[in-house]
């Protein structure tokens, strides 16, 4: 799933582009094509797990969410 | 090749990247993404003496794409000369997104070969596995594209040796030495020497060094009777807080090198001879 804080963008203060560019609104700037994989869950990347840039307390609500639907599944 | 080479018979393969995986337009404005683009800078390179680019592909977001390709080889073969044609089949992606480098219609000349795999940023390591590797071997072998093995830290060097025994490759061994940061070599003068005192024989050897270890480390491959790498793959400074303004203006700086070493620069006709590309 892509990351809830990545949209798609084409001007900041700084930057101006022909198309829209991936930007990561946690951290208010555009991410690289490298990091974009990571935005986008691509080849398995978790942007959860795997992104530094990504609010800590949301990613552990997420897995905590995340381990009751699961419990929930194994209790069916 | 060794120092006596480089005396005797100072012929330099000069390579662009332009473009690579890593670096987005948000980085440094000038750097190239779309087919277009990326065949403009590459055609002012050919001019300027580059006989090899190495390419890599996006989407009009400029994220990686490798379907885009055929594409981006389309653009290049319609600017340019005679340009050697050298598709990545590295990066971060999957196996299979990655094997569309070889898959182009024609073939490209070249490709990269990744040796093993090497971290990027926090959590990505590239996909590099040995089996990944012989089928990629193979197919080039088999396609007639010469393989560019790239070694991101001495022991890839030792996977070269594991591919000769296996009768993989083909003389002579092209390797792409690489230096820089993180699971790369460390950008040494010493480390360089060592790597090419470790290289098999019929090997020819290019160098590419990352950021501020460009012009120095490149500078010292030419001298050792090596051949070159630049592109804004690979460094986005033309020197300390100075963004490097297009690609062509890393090739000038480095044919103006070679010139003072008194060193010329292979034709794409003389790179695909000394390569043996068909
Ligand atoms: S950088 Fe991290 S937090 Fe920002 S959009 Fe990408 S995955 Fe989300």
């Amino acid at each position: 799933m892509t990351c809830p804080y990545l949209d798609y963008r084409r001007s900041d203060e700084d930057h101006e582009f022909d198309h829209d560019r991936p930007y990561c609104t946690v951290a208010e700037e555009f991410v690289s094509p490298m990091k974009a994989d990571i935005c986008n869950d691509r080849h398995e990347f978790d942007h959860t797990s795997d992104c530094e840039t990504y609010p800590d307390e949301q990613a552990s609500e997420e897995k905590e969410s995340g381990s009751e639907a699961i419990r929930a599944d194994a209790s069916e | 090749m060794s120092y006596e080479a480089y005396l005797n018979d100072r012929n330099v393969i000069l390579t662009v990247a332009p473009t690579g995986g890593v670096h987005g337009k948000d980085k440094n404005q000038n750097l190239p993404e779309q087919p277009e683009e990326i065949a403009e800078q590459v055609a002012a390179c050919e001019e300027l003496g580059a006989s090899i680019c190495h390419l890599h592909a996006r989407d009009e977001h400029g994220e990686n794409d490798a379907g885009r390709i055929q594409e981006v080889n389309d653009a290049v073969r319609e600017r340019c000369d005679d340009i050697v044609i050298q598709n990545t089949t590295g990066g971060q992606s999957t196996y299979d997104a990655r094997v569309q480098g070889i898959r182009t219609d024609p073939a490209p000349d070249m490709a990269s070969l990744d040796m093993g795999p090497f971290n990027r940023g926090q959590h990505i390591i590239t996909e590099h596995t040995r089996n990944n590797i012989d089928q990629l071997a193979a197919e080039m072998r088999k396609k007639g594209i010469k393989p560019e093995l790239e070694c991101f830290n001495n022991g890839h060097i030792n996977e070269v040796y594991r591919l000769i025994e296996r009768d993989a490759l083909e003389e002579p061994y092209y390797f792409n030495l690489v230096f820089g940061h993180g699971t790369f070599t460390p950008p040494t003068p010493e480390n360089v020497l060592n790597l090419v005192s470790n290289l098999p024989e019929s090997s020819e050897f290019n160098l590419l060094a990352v950021g501020r270890h460009q012009l120095p480390l490149t500078t010292l491959s030419m001298i050792l009777g090596g051949h070159v790498r630049v592109g804004m793959e690979d460094n986005l400074y033309y020197r300390k807080s100075e963004p490097v303004q297009s690609n062509a203006q890393l090739v000038d700086r480095t044919a103006r090198i070679a010139d003072l070493l008194e060193a010329d620069l292979a034709t794409p006709a003389e790179t695909r001879e000394r390569l043996g590309i068909e």
